[in-house]
């Protein structure tokens, strides 16, 4: 099983009621798999606040709830998080953050232990698949026992970890229902003043569960000599490399087990902390007078841990292993890159050739942003395009005027692109917004989102459709392309940036990955014409490649999209039959 | 602590995740503990991919570390170098020998693949096995078989019995193609066997 379906299965023995979330990798599969169990509601949110805040009312009607976000996700989560935390639940509240330690597929590598810490709450850590499932489950009855949402934070090589479980029977659980209380759910000053105390207090109980639980928190017990502080997925690491030290597991990390700490750091002659990100366990340690022998300072400070990292760390270097040279042999990237057909190539084709400035967004589209494309000036968080065009535009002078576009997926434009798109309007931008409507959330694997039209069963659902939803903010010039006709999509981009107010072109074109559309029939090339300008290969596509200086098409892969036929001047590349 | 460590590796949408799910399965039907780490989200677009599958009584972690791969099953040429210093002496790389140039940036000659690859790998690999997997899986009917052809190919070389295999494509593929499956499977046993230099 996954990590991230052992998640799920975890909450379903837990007899969850609700799931919801917003896709990111790696917390996709956890909401996917919960899908499968046929009696848990499960449903994709806009974004996390809001699947934060119909889980937490799901908890308040009394039912356990589930709410996934990758660790970015938990930022746009964090107000609801921190006033939640005030709050308490009714039904058992858990919040997954699947953090990215070495940036696999996210922006940053923020370790979001540091939020469990900063809004009071309780967290959980699993170190493997099978911890996901039963921390998970019992993640529930914490969270009511302690009256707090419970932060279960996962990481990359958990989430995306195979392993074997153990199936448990789904607990015996009924719900109270709704029980009305006023000072408890209505976070006014004087309310949240008085649930202030309640929180210190639920955090000192909890404490002391974390120090005498050697379910959550077990010792390892073996050589007094070395002793071994760890959590997560380090833990494995640890117990590979040196098998036979006293290992101290943190599973229940906040509140910190620090006396249970203390007095497994008497018990051994070295103490070394090992955790992947920041030093959020040995900070605690330090400031709690707990002598550390060795902790962060034997590891990089970005990445992910590994065993050679481990070894190099706890036995001074890495265990030798014999690895084959390559010599002086460079073995050429592969970066990931735009499907063959995808319909955002031709829209980052055109903005390349028209010089434009491009204020990009979160998507499989942030791709432009490669050679041999290179057309994105910048990416920054969900639906950051919006409002970093509109600034732009504002205040970078004549050079920037009518030269500012920025481009936003659908799914990230539902996100959180609405409310910049209203300031855009309101606070009188000029700068032109492009929205690529290909009608799900590619970049994750294909999920739906308001605008599909199905829900995360596939079944039938409302559906909203960009542009009406623009027009019904109040943006005047609305228009559709298709993105797969160069000239026709050039002519309304030329136009837009020229007018005086705000514009959308909405780009629209299904994505190609769900294989509802039906592949096309190649391009074919005739080399006899053709002047070896390059421009066909500089739309980056893997369907085309240069072979003995010129131009190879790998039948297989191309789809027929005709993209590089119309960047072509000399004619040498045609769609069959002349179209 | 006995752990055999297999790398998978490959171009995104190869068929590397799947290849690795089965033997993950056929290790747990065998009755051995298994730990995998799989790449998920933007890598897979186009990108290098690559799990890492851990087999042994009892795996404590899931990354193989560099000279500690027993096997390396790669679904492309360029891919087998790129992972070529995971395998351990004495290990064994099963490469099916597939081109996909990684993308082009320009019409500049030779911009794209490593010349000499093929000797490059065979000087390199501490043992290599070519594994025609592409042509094998045409000739079967459907392209998609080549990681079972090349898990065939790798089958002889590790502690699980037919049955175990058997077991994990059933459980793995959807009824009307298992019994297809299980040939593209049996002949990536006998068919490569035939020429494996051992």
């Amino acid at each position: 099983m996954l990590g991230n379906e052992a998640v799920a299965r975890g909450a379903w023995e837990a007899r969850v009621a609700f799931g919801s979330g917003y896709p990111g990798t790696p917390s996709t599969e956890i909401l996917e798999a919960l899908a499968r169990y046929e009696d848990v509601a499960v449903q994709w949110a806009p974004n996390e606040k809001v699947g934060y805040e119909v889980a937490m009312g799901a908890s308040l009607a009394g039912v356990r709830a589930l709410v996934t976000m990758k660790h970015v996700g938990l930022n746009v989560a964090a107000d609801p998080l921190f006033s939640s935390s005030y709050m308490g639940v009714g039904g058992g509240l858990v919040v997954v953050s699947a953090d990215d330690p070495g940036m696999h597929s996210s922006q940053d590598e923020q370790d979001n232990r540091a939020i469990a810490r900063a809004a009071k709450v309780l967290m959980v850590e699993p170190s493997d698949v099978e911890e996901a499932r039963w921390m998970t489950r019992e993640a529930f009855a914490l969270s009511e026992r302690f009256d707090s949402p419970v932060l279960l934070r996962m990481t990359t090589r958990v989430c995306h970890q195979t392993g074997v479980v153990g199936l448990g029977d789904r607990v015996e659980w009924a719900s109270k229902g709704y029980l009305k209380n006023i000072p408890k759910y209505v976070m006014l000053p004087s309310h949240a003043r008085e649930r202030r105390h309640k929180v210190e207090e639920r955090l000192a109980a909890a404490r002391a569960l974390a120090e005498e639980s050697d379910l959550w928190n077990p010792v390892f017990r073996g050589s007094s000599e070395v002793g071994v502080v760890t959590s997560g997925v380090a833990f494995g690491y640890v117990r590979e490399v040196l098998p036979h030290a006293s290992i101290l597991k943190v599973g229940l990390s906040h509140p910190v087990p620090l006396e249970r700490i203390r007095s497994f750091a008497a018990s051994v002659e070295r103490l070394y902390v090992v955790e992947e990100l920041e030093p959020y366990l040995e900070e605690a340690m330090r400031a709690a007078g707990i002598a550390v022998y060795g902790g962060r300072e034997l590891f990089p400070y970005t990445g992910e841990l590994n065993l050679p990292l481990v070894e190099k760390a706890l036995l001074g270097q890495p265990r030798s292993r014999v690895t084959v040279d390559l010599g002086s042999v460079q073995v050429p990237s592969r970066p990931p890159t735009l499907c063959p057909g995808c319909s955002h190539r031709g829209i980052f084709t055109l903005f390349r050739e028209m010089k434009l400035r491009v204020m990009g967004d979160i998507g499989c589209y942030t791709l432009g942003a490669l050679k041999p494309l290179a057309a994105m000036d910048s990416c920054m968080c969900m639906g950051a395009s919006v409002g970093m065009a509109e600034g732009l535009e504002k205040f970078g002078g004549p050079k920037e005027k009518g030269k500012t576009v920025g481009v936003i997926g659908d799914s990230t434009f539902f996100h959180s692109g609405i409310p910049a798109l209203i300031d855009m309007i309101v606070n009188r931008s000029a700068a032109t917004l492009v929205i690529l409507d290909n009608r799900w959330t590619a970049m994750t694997g294909g999920q739906p989102h308001p605008g599909t039209g199905k829900d995360i069963r596939g079944n039938d659902a409302p559906q909203l459709k960009v542009a009406e939803v623009c027009r019904a903010l109040g943006v005047k010039r609305v228009r559709e392309v298709d993105p797969y006709d160069l000239q026709g999509t050039r002519r309304v981009l030329e136009e837009e940036l020229q007018a005086p107010e705000v514009s959308v072109v909405v780009a629209v074109a299904p994505c190609l990955l769900g294989g509802r559309i039906p592949k096309g029939r190649p391009v074919e090339i005739h080399l006899e014409t053709c002047d070896r300008c390059g421009a066909c290969v500089r739309v980056g596509c893997m369907a085309l490649h240069e072979k003995d200086g010129f131009p190879d098409l790998d039948p297989d892969l191309c789809t027929g999209c005709g993209v590089c036929v119309q960047v072509c001047e000399s004619g040498s590349l045609t769609l069959p039959g002349g179209e | 602590m006995e752990i055999t460590n297999i790398l998978f590796a490959g171009v995104g949408g190869q068929g590397i995740l799947t290849s690795s799910r089965v033997l993950a399965l056929a290790a747990v039907d065998a009755g051995l503990d298994v730990k995998m780490s799989e790449v998920h989200g933007m890598a897979q677009r186009g990108g290098n991919v690559d799990t890492h599958v851990r087999i042994g009584k009892e795996v404590p972690s899931s990354l193989i570390p560099p000279g500690g791969a027993h096997f390396l099953v790669a679904f492309e040429k360029l891919e087998a170098v790129r992972n070529l210093h995971f395998l351990g002496p004495g290990g064994t790389a099963f490469v099916s020998p597939l081109e996909i140039p990684p993308l082009t940036q320009s019409l500049k000659k030779d911009s794209g693949y490593l010349p000499g690859i093929d000797r490059l790998l065979e000087e390199k690999a501490p043992r290599l096995v070519w594994v025609d997997a592409v042509r094998m899986a045409k000739e079967e009917g459907d392209i998609r078989m080549v990681n079972l052809i090349l898990l065939g190919a790798l089958s002889r070389h590790l502690p699980l019995t037919p049955a175990n295999w058997e077991a994990a494509i059933r459980k793995r593929f959807p009824k009307k193609i298992q019994e297809a499956c299980l040939k593209a499977f049996r002949r990536g046993v006998t068919d490569v066997a035939e020429n494996q230099p051992s």
